[in-house]
């Protein structure tokens, strides 16, 4: 069941790419995916393209997908195992969520962060108490390691 | 005085047992870590009847006190009550339920507030859900917003009702599993139809988190009804169940799971503000659930009278680490101090018979067993070093010290667990009483009175022992608990030994032996759970890492 799911998913995805992602499976294994985020370019990731890495659980799309940053970031949801604080992706998942529509609620959490749910309370407080030292060195981690 | 000069000797022989066992103490042992723990869960329960209808307790003996309590359902168990017979203290109001008795109670409070919201009772259980069963801050928010509220809970507020329901087979492409087979669907109103089996396996998941189940695309709430409708049979019970459970843990200073194995009994505080009062008497709150299971609502633990919740928590903590290193206590079988046989204690009794060479000695300290019996029962009196070795490196001192403590607290702990392998064979000599010599049901009970008594003293016994631990040696007070707990221990002994009996003749013969040892174990338990608490409100014992 969750094969057919993820070839549509794989299919849509091929006839209306969104803008600013892609995703695709890696090698021959369906339930193993990479997908790439543009950095939104509002924001301090601006210029830099995110890789992602995909893994499917056999009972998708009940379960959520494990979704993480295989580049390096400096975001208050996002740690340094790339590992994605965000809702949809735990307790909020519904069956109905496609990979297309949590890219893009990815994108948006790259835009606004949710410094008052941080997974890297460090990060988190130099947001809240000094955006621009945050801005740079987003910046400066995106010329490093995204560009 | 003199009584206890003549045993000195005794007690010096077991320090000197004990010193060899605890130069040993580095030596790797085997794991028994959590014994307190996992022994815990299998303490055999107050009051259970081990045999059949004619081992109940006798109701009538307990109607004089307590019985206008509305609140205690079960004036039967009366254990707990026992114990905290005293005047100072406001008496606990608390019931015992189950999850479906909460689950009925809350719709009797969805009854009564239909008149408020004129809404269908199903739509009020969801908006109860959504605010934790919290009746008054739903109140509070429905005259605040009204019908944001219902569009937030996930409500149709449009009125109609229009294509919600399972629908009948027809050729369906469903966009959650991308399969096009003839199926049963189900939509809500918003129509965001999938088929009856993806909707199967999404709710199957939800039931257990307890939360208000929604539609798998937005936030329309599905309905008991409906959810009983997709499943078949009754599901949305076990919905509502694990929102009761979530209601339970949100409000776990008033609610209580029963912490026995396997026990679904849940204990309901009537009144927290009890609760300061007895913390600041140093008294616990022992509750006695209808399985007969008591604990402590404070700590979740056994009894642990005299000691407080406090020192509980020390004394298990301490227990756990110092498991390892004081392992040695805890074995079962002793050598015979005359001919090193090895003994197994099979009974609750310390007075100890080798089967091989008749020699009678105490089970605690070793020594012969002629000076404990018509006397001062020495062996509850943990006694300070020699006075040439006190300059003695103080670790090794402190650890001697507790490993006394520990090992009185896990005799006693090992002794009330054979009594209750007692309680069973007890059953049968009140049966025997009666076919024997024709003794009628009231008259044998004193038994399983006595039973009960002795295991009351012998709790309270064990856990003086974490209370002496904590307190000031030198305290004068402390000096009067310990001699209570003395003399609480001959009278539990010397009870205990009585139970042993086995001919039903010799107990109707020797029956008012067993009313007065039990009556006199009865005085003492009570004196030294009042002198324990004096102990911990003076601060004379406190809990200390």
């Amino acid at each position: 069941m969750s094969l057919k799911r993820i070839t549509k998913e794989l299919n849509d995805l091929g006839r209306d790419p969104p803008t600013s992602c892609s995703a695709g499976p890696v090698g021959d294994d369906v339930y193993h995916w990479q997908a790439s985020i543009m950095g939104p370019p509002d924001s301090p990731y601006a210029g830099g393209v995110f890789f992602l890495s995909i893994h499917f659980p056999t009972d998708y799309p009940f379960k959520p997908p494990k979704i993480a940053f295989t580049t390096k970031i400096y975001h208050p949801n996002i740690n340094a195992n790339g590992n994605i604080c965000l809702d949809i992706l735990k307790d909020q998942w519904s069956p109905a969520l496609t990979i297309s529509k949590v890219l893009l609620s990815i994108c948006s959490l790259l835009t606004d962060a949710n410094p008052d749910d941080p997974l890297v309370p460090e990060i988190a407080h130099i947001y809240k108490t000094d955006r621009a030292k945050y801005e740079a060195q987003a910046r400066e981690w995106t010329k490093k390691y995204a560009v | 005085m003199t009584d206890l000069e003549s045993d000195d000797s005794l007690l010096l022989e077991f320090e000197d047992d004990d010193s060899e066992s605890i130069s040993n103490i580095d030596a790797p042992t085997d794991s028994k870590a959590t014994h307190l723990d996992s022994d815990f869960a299998n303490i055999p329960p107050h009051n259970v009847d081990t045999d059949d209808s004619e081992f109940d307790i006798d109701e009538s003996q307990f109607s004089e006190d307590d019985l206008e309590d509305d609140y205690l359902v079960f004036p039967i168990k009366k254990t707990t009550k026992d114990l905290l017979d005293e005047d100072s203290l406001p008496s606990l109001k608390y019931e015992c339920l189950t999850t479906q008795e909460i689950f009925d109670s809350m719709k009797r409070r969805v009854h009564h507030l239909q008149p408020v919201f004129s809404l269908p009772p199903q739509d009020i259980l969801i908006l109860m859900q959504r605010y934790d069963w919290n009746e008054e801050r739903l109140l509070e928010e429905w005259t605040e917003k009204m019908d944001n509220l219902l569009i937030e809970s996930g409500l149709n507020t449009s009125g109609e009702s229009d294509g919600r329901g399972v629908k009948n087979g027809k050729e369906f492409f469903c966009p959650i599993c991308c399969e096009e087979i003839l199926t049963e669907t189900f939509s809500l109103e918003c129509g965001h139809e999938y088929c009856i089996d993806c909707y199967r396996h999404y709710i199957k998941d939800r039931l257990n988190h307890g939360k208000i189940i929604t539609c798998m695309d937005c936030s329309l709430a599905l309905k008991n009804e409906d959810i009983d409708q997709i499943m078949g049979g009754a599901s949305s019970v076990k919905l509502m169940d694990s929102s009761i459970k979530s209601f339970i843990r949100k409000h776990s200073n008033s609610y209580k799971w029963c912490p026995y194995t396997d026990c679904k009994c849940i204990i309901h505080l009537k009144d927290t503000l009890s609760l300061q009062e007895y913390s600041r008497l140093h008294a616990s709150r022992f509750v006695t659930c209808s399985m007969g299971h008591s604990f402590c609502f404070g700590c979740g633990f056994e009894i642990h009278a005299p000691a407080d919740c406090r020192v509980t928590d020390q004394w298990v903590k301490k227990a756990r680490l110092e498991c390892e290193n004081l392992n040695w206590v805890l074995s079962h079988t002793k050598e015979c101090p005359r001919c090193s046989v090895n003994i197994e204690k099979n009974g609750g009794c310390n007075h100890m018979v080798c089967s091989s060479c008749r020699h009678e000695f105490c089970w605690i300290c070793g020594g012969d067993w002629a000076p404990h019996g018509s006397s001062f029962y020495q062996c509850a009196i943990y006694k300070n070093e020699d006075k040439n070795k006190l300059v003695a490196d103080t670790p090794k001192k402190t650890l001697r010290r507790y490993a006394f403590f520990y090992k009185m607290f896990t005799e006693h702990e090992v002794s009330a667990k054979l009594d209750w392998k007692l309680g069973e064979t007890v059953g049968f000599k009140v049966k025997g009483l009666q076919e024997k010599i024709g003794v009628s049901w009231i008259e044998g009970q004193f038994l399983t009175e006595s039973l009960k008594t002795l295991n009351e003293g012998r709790t309270a016994l064990k856990w003086s022992f974490a209370v002496a631990y904590y307190s000031d040696p030198s305290h004068n007070l402390t000096k009067i608990f310990i001699d209570n707990q003395g003399l609480l221990s001959n009278a539990v002994e010397s009870l205990s030994e009585l139970l042993q009996i086995k001919s039903p003749e010799v107990i109707m013969k020797r029956r008012t032996e067993f009313y007065n040892k039990a009556g006199y174990v009865k005085n003492r338990t009570k004196a030294l759970l009042e002198c324990g608490r004096d102990l911990l409100r003076k601060g004379i014992s406190k809990a200390r890492e």
